[in-house]
C-alpha cells in the first residue's frame, strides 16, 4: 500500500487555505460599508479631525471647542432628520413604493449616528470631564438661538419684502433702527458691552436722531431727552432707506 | 459615568471612509480656507462662519473652561434688558415715540447678543417682547410699515403668541389691508381661540371692511 500521505497532505492544504480565505475575506466584507450612505458627508466632524491633525500651528482651544460644538449641533439636527425620515419611509414602504434597500440604508445610518454620538461625548470629556453630559443640551440651545439670530439678520430682507408688497410708506427714523438690532446680532458683534442702555454703545446701535419728516414737538422732546447724545451720528446702513 | 460599549468595528469603518480632510488655514482665533483665506469661499466650498462666531464666542468668555450649561446664566444682561424695556415704556406712556425707540432697539440689541449656549427661551422672550413693543411705538409714531416688520419677527420668533398677531393685524390695518389684517387676527385666534383682544380687534375689522 502506498503512503497516503501525500493525498492526505493535498487534501488537508487544499480545504485549509479554503477555509483560511473564506474566514479573512468574510471579516474584511464585514468591515466595509453594505448600504449607501445616507447622507453625502459630514463636513462638521472633517472640520473638527482636520483641526485635530493641525500640528504646526496646533489649533487653539477655543476653536476646537468651538468645532466641537457645531458638530454636535449638526448631529442633533441629523437625528431628528432621521427620525422624520425613518417615519416617512416607513409608510412608503408599507405602501410597497420603495426596496428595502432604502431602508437598510437608514437603519445603518442611524447606527453609524449613535457611534458618532458616542464619540462626541468621549471628545467632549477630553477638554473637560463634565463637558459630554452638557455638551447635546448647550448644542440643542446653541440650534434654538441661532434661529432667533437668524429672524433678526433677515429683518431688512422682510423690510424690502414689505415695501415691494405694500408699496413705501411714510417713514420717520426708517430702517436703520430695524437694522440696527440685524448689526448687534451679527457675527461681527458677538458682546457688545453691557452698559447701561441709556448711553448708547457704539454708533451701530443708534438710530439716527430727529431728521427730516419728524413733528416740530417730537424733534423738541427728543433733542431735550438726550438720548440722542450721538448727537449727529448716521449708522453706516440706514442710508439706504429714506422716503 | 459608565463606560459606554465600543462602537460596532463596522460603523466606525464606515466612519472613517467618509472622513475627508478640510483644507483649512488657521489665524489667530479663526478658520479660514486654504485657497483664498477666506471665511465662507465658494470654490473651496466652505462655510466658516458659524465655527469663527462661535470661537469669538468663546474666547470672549474666558471665565468659562468649556461652554456652561443651559441653565447658567449671569443676571446682567436680564437687568440690562429690562432696564431698557422700562425706559422704553416710559417714554411710549409719555409720547416720546423716538426715545422709546431708542430704548426698546437698544434693549433688543442687548438681548440678542446673548451667548449661543444660554436658554433660548429667555432670549426669545426678552426679544419678542421688545420687538413688540417696538412695534406698538412705531404704530403710534404711524410708521405702518416698520411696525409690520417688527411684527412679523416677533411672529417668526415665537408663533403662538397673541400678542404678535394682534399687532400685525393693527399695523397692516394702519397701511390699509383690511382683508389681510383679518388674516392675521383669524391665525393668531387660531393660536388662541378665547383670546378678548383679539375678538374685539376682529370685530372692529369687520366693521371697517363692512363699511368700505
Amino acid at each position: 500500500m502506498a503512503s497516503i500521505l501525500a493525498p492526505v497532505l493535498y487534501v488537508a492544504i487544499l480545504l485549509g487555505s479554503l477555509l483560511i480565505f473564506s474566514r479573512v475575506y468574510r471579516r474584511r466584507l464585514a468591515s466595509q460599508r453594505k448600504f449607501d450612505p445616507w447622507f453625502p458627508s459630514h463636513p462638521e466632524r472633517d472640520l473638527y479631525v482636520t483641526l485635530l491633525q493641525q500640528s504646526n500651528p496646533p489649533a487653539p482651544d477655543a476653536v476646537l471647542k468651538a468645532a466641537l460644538l457645531r458638530r454636535a449641533a449638526a448631529d442633533l439636527v441629523r437625528i431628528q432628520r432621521i427620525r422624520e425620515d425613518k417615519q416617512a419611509l416607513q409608510a412608503l414602504i408599507q405602501k410597497g413604493s420603495v426596496g428595502d434597500d432604502l431602508w437598510n440604508s437608514c437603519l445603518a445610518a442611524e447606527k453609524e449616528l449613535e457611534a458618532e454620538l458616542i464619540e462626541v461625548v468621549g471628545e467632549a470629556n477630553t477638554f473637560h470631564e463634565q463637558w459630554g453630559q452638557i455638551i447635546f443640551a448647550t448644542a440643542s440651545e446653541l440650534n434654538a438661538n441661532e434661529k432667533i439670530k437668524a429672524v433678526l439678520m433677515n429683518m431688512p430682507k422682510m423690510r424690502a419684502e414689505a415695501e415691494l408688497k405694500y408699496g413705501l410708506s411714510k417713514t420717520i427714523t426708517a430702517g436703520p433702527v430695524a437694522g440696527a438690532v440685524a448689526a448687534a446680532a451679527s457675527p461681527s458683534n458677538p458682546a457688545p458691552p453691557v452698559a447701561s442702555p441709556s448711553t448708547p454703545a457704539s454708533a451701530s446701535l443708534s438710530p439716527p436722531p430727529s431728521s427730516n419728516g419728524f413733528d416740530p414737538s417730537d424733534a423738541e422732546s427728543s433733542t431735550s431727552a438726550g438720548a440722542s447724545s450721538s448727537g449727529k451720528q448716521t449708522k453706516k446702513k440706514g442710508k439706504k432707506r429714506k422716503t | 459615568m459608565p463606560v459606554p460599549p465600543p462602537p460596532d468595528p463596522a460603523v466606525l469603518a464606515a466612519i472613517e471612509q467618509d472622513y475627508k480632510p478640510v483644507p483649512l488655514r488657521l489665524n489667530e482665533n479663526q478658520v479660514l480656507c486654504d485657497g483664498h483665506g477666506l471665511e465662507k469661499c465658494g470654490e473651496c466650498e466652505v462655510d466658516f462662519v458659524a465655527v469663527n462666531q462661535l470661537a469669538k464666542m468663546i474666547v470672549s468668555h474666558p471665565e468659562y473652561a468649556v461652554p456652561p450649561p443651559p441653565n447658567m446664566i449671569p443676571p446682567q444682561r436680564s437687568q440690562a434688558v429690562s432696564k431698557a424695556k422700562e425706559e422704553g415704556n416710559s417714554a411710549y406712556k409719555a409720547r416720546r415715540y423716538p426715545q422709546a425707540l431708542h430704548s426698546y432697539t437698544i434693549g433688543a440689541s442687548i438681548a440678542a447678543a446673548r451667548p449661543s449656549w444660554e436658554h433660548s427661551q429667555v432670549s426669545r422672550d426678552e426679544i419678542s417682547i421688545l420687538l413688540s413693543n417696538r412695534a406698538a411705538a412705531y404704530f403710534e409714531a404711524g410708521e405702518f410699515m416698520n411696525s409690520l416688520v417688527d411684527t412679523e419677527a416677533v411672529i417668526a420668533i415665537r408663533k403662538p403668541w397673541s400678542k404678535g398677531h394682534y399687532r400685525k393685524g393693527k399695523a397692516l390695518l394702519g397701511l390699509g389691508k383690511g382683508e389681510e389684517a383679518r388674516d392675521a387676527i383669524l391665525t393668531g385666534l387660531s393660536y388662541e381661540p378665547t383670546n378678548q383682544e383679539l375678538l374685539t380687534f376682529l370685530a372692529e375689522i369687520e366693521n371697517k371692511i363692512g363699511r368700505g
